[in-house]
């Protein structure tokens, strides 16, 4: 297990694959840990590609700051991550939490990425968010981790992932309860307490990025995402059909791949985001199809988009 | 070096040895806190914030009495050097930087409550098979869910506006109880051969 030092804080992080490869730098969600990218790890090795996962500060194996843990840090520890990989091409991603996380990074440190891919992610607090947030806060509060991994569990994927599990749901959140401590978890989520919208910061982002969202997303909704796509220049918007929240846990197979493709596209100079809306294919290796034009892909139903 | 309690016997029950000095562990740690919490109340509450005082303190002896009538005792002929060192430990430490003296006593409270209720996990190391209907297992897992929940009393006070001008000092002076309450901790699992995953110092 090998540590960076942030501070007086360690991070606990893991580098695989050939070390002259480009690489992709894998940021966790709130509740996650970095085994939980191993089916991505392994895809993304079996493409050529070197893969970074880590322990967010507070998270994991990485230390945990006691009362605060500001989301500055995490962007210092994250490049001090990025800095470990040498002067190749890196692409980073994250989901939710971690994409925020690596929304924030690229605005800091763009120059040093390759291509971006937010997950799941948001760039500010409007009210449903902002009161989701803290309805999950005081779910942890009142019931401990394992209330908030109830209430994640059931928001975030769907029901053909959870029917064969949930007789075992216990065994499937007993690893996450087991090195996430709740008190970290708080400081997490009580960073966002001095959050400040970084919409204005997003057309800054000058390099190539796709924008994932789940078709059925309601913790994060589609506008948040379009908020992206509209702001960061060179970016696409990609919906994943049939996916909630945490798409990165249910479909791995078709996120890694994904990934994979769209890093190809940008190193091959073939990549143009052109801020389009396009749909991904139902599994791996499948085309990604443009959203219907003239539709609007915001609604849930099939709408004709206002003519400006 | 197991992470977890046991082996279970056939009921599936944490060997006797073991509910033995982990439960003497969380009841010195708690009865301390409840000693602390007794001597700053007074007989009469004049503040609101000594209500929570007093359900903190009645919270914490319903903890020392929850584990002192759920363990199965065993002998254990190390115990009174172990409690001793440990009841050692919880006295009042330093707290630099606060000239206000009834402050640094409430931050010196606050983050030893803090360290025991963030960072002592009982129920983690319960495996999977240990039985759910154990008066021993229910209030590991009980204990723990309960320090939740105390826990948010020293959260709101340690993270409050009185001791935003003093955060790096409370910072420093909780990390600091934290890795001493952590390590006694440790090391009084390891004295069961149970490896504490969380451990900070454990790592390479």
């Amino acid at each position: 297990m090998a540590f960076l030092a942030h501070g007086p804080y360690r991070i606990r992080y893991e580098l695989d694959g050939p070390s002259g490869a480009p690489a992709y730098v894998l940021v966790n969600g709130l509740t996650q840990y970095a085994e939980l990218w191993t089916a991505y790890r392994d895809a993304l090795i079996g493409r050529g590609f070197r893969v970074a996962t880590f322990d967010l500060l507070g998270q994991g194996e990485s230390d945990k700051p006691t009362l605060f843990i500001s989301q500055d840090d995490q962007v210092a520890a994250l490049h001090l991550l990025i800095c470990e990989l040498g002067d190749g091409p890196v692409f980073l991603s994250g989901i939710s939490f971690g994409g925020l996380i690596a929304l924030r990074y690229a605005t800091a440190h763009g120059q040093r990425l390759s291509g971006l891919v937010p997950m799941s992610c948001f760039a500010e607090l409007p009210p449903q968010l902002f009161l989701l947030g803290n309805a999950l806060r005081a779910g942890l509060i009142l019931g401990g981790t394992s209330y908030l991994q109830d209430l994640l569990l059931s928001m975030n994927v769907s029901d053909a992932w959870l029917a064969p599990v949930l007789d075992r749901l216990d065994a499937v959140k007993r690893q996450g309860w087991l090195v996430n401590d709740m008190y970290a978890l708080q400081n997490l989520m009580e960073s966002f307490l001095e959050f400040k919208p970084l919409t204005q910061q997003l057309p800054a982002i000058g390099i190539p990025t796709m924008i994932l969202n789940g078709e059925f997303d309601f913790l994060t909704p589609r506008a948040l995402h379009d908020t992206l796509r509209i702001q960061i220049p060179n970016s696409s918007l990609v919906i994943i059909p049939r996916a909630y929240h945490a798409f990165t846990l249910e479909k791995p197979a078709l996120t890694a791949d994904l990934l994979a493709r769209f890093a190809d596209d940008v190193l091959a100079e073939r990549w143009q985001g052109n801020k389009a809306v396009w749909i991904a294919p139902e599994e791996a290796g499948g085309d990604l199809v443009p959203f219907p034009d003239g539709y609007d892909h915001l609604r849930a139903i099939p709408v004709r988009r206002a003519t400006p | 070096m197991s992470k977890f309690l046991g082996p279970l016997d056939l009921d599936g029950r944490v060997p006797p040895q073991q509910q033995t000095r982990v439960s003497a562990f969380l009841i010195s740690a708690h009865g301390a806190l409840g000693r602390r919490f007794a001597l700053s109340l007074p007989m009469r509450l004049e503040s609101a914030w000594q209500t929570e005082l007093n359900a903190q303190l009645y919270n914490e002896v319903e903890i020392v009495s929850l584990m002192m009538r759920a363990t199965s005792w065993a002998p254990d002929l190390a115990l009174g050097y172990l409690a001793a060192s440990w009841e050692i430990a919880w006295f009042p430490g330093p707290t630099e930087g606060l000239s206000d003296h009834a402050l640094a006593a409430a931050v010196d409270v606050a983050t030893l409550a803090h360290a025991v209720h963030a960072g002592i996990r009982p129920a983690a190391l319960l495996p999977v098979e240990a039985n759910a209907n154990d008066p021993f297992v229910m209030a590991l897992r009980r204990v723990e869910f309960e320090s939740g929940r105390l826990l948010q009393a020293q959260i709101m006070f340690l993270k409050g506006d009185s001791l935003v001008p003093f955060r790096d000092g409370v910072s420093a002076v909780l990390e600091r109880r934290h890795l001493q309450v952590r390590k006694l901790w440790r090391e009084m699992l390891q004295s069961l051969g149970i490896a504490d995953g969380t451990e900070i110092e454990a790592k390479p």
